[in-house]
């Protein structure tokens, strides 16, 4: 009995990987095949010849293969390069802005009551469910007159109301699940915001990070607005730089070695912290 | 040793309420106020745009334009059955996901980080690969299909598939954050819960329905909205995935105002549509939390 119970949980950890790994292996393994296997029908689960030329014309060098074939540099390099360093730069500002703003804010909305506490709330929520696609117009109106298209500063106040309503509402959530032992410190004679961050911050410092993380991902990521505000400018994100690829300079395997080293830092950073989101315990903020 | 002084500098718990909540008070009228006043206002005028940007001001009738649409009916059932589809699929996966990284095997802080990567993956990423994986010339189920000694191809971005496919790479993506929110629920049931269940020699099946599953109700109440929410306002991923093709069959309400809005530039209409969106999304949320939500909460 208990050794076909651990066969099935082996057997369901294999199909789980399986389900992970696949659609991430499928397209990536075009990065690293020569232009000629690409299209090769039907396709291979395992290629015979791999390389990391798409990876070196990316950054801009031709590449030969084995056999003699030149692989030329991607045009769109500069774009890439310009793309990941806007991108890198956007999403730690936009998360330390966020983490500055949200964590006394959670902290205030979970702990203390005081008038209009709900009515606020539900206008966070509210922003949660807007759709980026319909306050696109809106902003990029606002931002026409106010001179921020193209600008990395307008990029991060846009990104900054994505991350800001998701990530307050979650972390109000943990919050009111962790005892209110900081009372303790105010007893101990503490002013309000001695307590705060000397008792609370510390003892909530693990939510406190998944809340990094998540909107360090969610800038990172975020296609939408910048695809509208900051392309073909000096600001382009790196998901706007890569979109040229999909419909003006159709290369596969440049795309696709561009996806990969798109997806390393928000990968890096869940990997790493995957541990401190399964401590992530939530419960209903507006209680 | 407290004197009088001192208490009277104490900020009262509004005062430092406030304090607190200002800079955001004013952020969030910034960002949601201005730009929910500026549709509304945009959804009631004609904009033109040839000869430099004029407004005319016509009232509801854009509202009226859409509803007589039958795109937008067509668009509205799409987005209906996509959200359903990936709701259902997310929290399904999320839980099988949840409850197998919840039981003790080798190699699992390795697994679980292994696992946690689709959720860090971005949606336009997700799009262009799942369109790899469902073209029938370089697709995945391609290759399977001829694995078997099958000749043709196997094409899922097609009218009978495209919005299934849209739905499990929508639920590929989601699925990991859910779990591993669950996988903390899970985490604080007492393990003694487990081994009186195993006195009463319950079923595999009853141990989760009885132990497991009760105190996930409210996680799986909040990730469904956020699921709901979501999948009703996904743009990206349906943008680099399908386009809203073949045809129309994939297009959801998203794509539809993206459609009006940019390349058709019509404005107006444009937001007159993306009301009735906020409007869907608004409502299912409370419908759901008028039904189910308000059993759960703890």
């Amino acid at each position: 009995m208990l050794k076909n119970n651990k066969l099935y949980l082996y057997l369901a950890l294999v199909i789980l990987l399986i389900w992970t790994i696949t659609p991430i292996y499928w397209y990536l393994k075009l990065a690293f095949l020569t232009p000629n296997n690409i299209n090769i029908f039907p396709p291979v689960f395992l290629p015979d010849e791999m390389h990391f030329g798409a990876f070196i014309n990316l950054f801009g060098s031709d590449y030969i293969t084995k056999e003699g074939i030149l692989l030329p540099a991607s045009g769109q390099s500069s774009q890439v390069i310009r793309g990941l360093m806007n991108s890198f730069f956007v999403s730690v500002i936009a998360t330390i802005i966020t983490m500055i703003v949200i964590v006394p804010l959670a902290y205030t909305f979970s702990r203390l009551t005081f008038k209009f506490k709900t009515a606020l709330l539900l206008s966070i929520l509210l922003s949660v469910a807007l759709p980026p696609i319909s306050t696109l117009i809106p902003f990029f109106a606002m931002y026409v007159k106010l001179g921020l298209t193209g600008t990395r500063f307008g990029l991060i106040i846009v990104t900054l109301t994505i991350t800001i309503p998701f990530v307050t509402w979650m972390l109000i959530g943990y919050f009111k699940n962790i005892p209110p032992i900081e009372k303790l410190g105010r007893i101990d004679g503490f002013g309000r915001f001695e307590t705060f961050l000397k008792i609370f911050v510390p003892l909530s410092k693990n939510g406190i990070l998944v809340a990094a993380v998540i909107s360090f991902i969610f800038s990172w990521n975020e296609f939408t607005y910048a695809s509208i505000l900051v392309n073909g400018t000096n600001a382009v994100t790196f998901p706007t730089s890569i979109s040229s690829f999909l419909f003006q300079h159709p290369h596969p395997q440049h795309l696709s070695a561009a996806l990969f080293l798109g997806m390393l830092p928000p990968f890096i950073v869940a990997f790493f912290l995957q541990r401190y989101i399964s401590e992530m315990n939530i419960v209903d903020p507006l209680r | 040793m407290f004197s009088k002084t001192k208490k009277n500098t104490e900020l009262s718990d509004l005062n430092f309420a406030l304090l607190m909540a200002l800079p955001v008070i004013f952020f969030l009228l910034f960002v949601v106020i201005y730009p929910l006043g500026y549709a509304l206002w945009m959804s009631m005028h004609k904009v033109s745009m040839f000869g430099g940007l004029k407004f005319k001001f016509i009232g509801l009738t854009n509202y009226y334009k859409v509803l007589a649409n039958e795109k937008f009916w067509d668009a509205s059932l799409v987005s209906i059955r996509f959200t359903l589809e990936s709701t259902v699929l997310t929290i399904l996966l999320g839980l099988f996901i949840a409850i197998i990284l919840s039981k003790d095997f080798k190699y699992k802080t390795l697994i679980r980080s292994i696992v946690i990567i689709p959720w860090s993956i971005s949606l336009y990423g997700c799009g262009i690969m799942w369109a790899q994986i469902g073209r029938g010339q370089t697709g995945f189920f391609t290759a399977i299909y001829h694995l078997f000694g099958g000749e043709d191809k196997v094409n899922l971005i097609s009218r009978s598939y495209v919005l299934e496919l849209l739905a499990l790479g929508n639920a590929w993506n989601l699925a990991p954050l859910v779990a591993f929110f669950l996988l903390s629920n899970i985490s604080t049931i007492p393990r003694r819960l487990y081994d009186l269940a195993d006195i009463d020699q319950m079923s595999n099946f009853k141990k989760f329905w009885h132990v497991t599953f009760p105190p996930l109700r409210f996680t799986i109440f909040v990730f469904t909205c956020i699921t709901i929410v979501m999948s009703l306002k996904l743009h990206d991923f349906i943008y680099t995935l399908s386009q809203g093709g073949p045809g129309r069959i994939s297009s959801t309400l998203t794509y539809e105002i993206y459609k009006l809005s940019f390349k058709n530039m019509q404005l107006g209409l444009g937001s007159a549509m993306s009301f009735y969106l906020l409007f869907l999304i608004v409502g299912s949320t409370l419908m759901l939390y008028w039904l189910w939500g308000r059993r759960v909460e703890k």
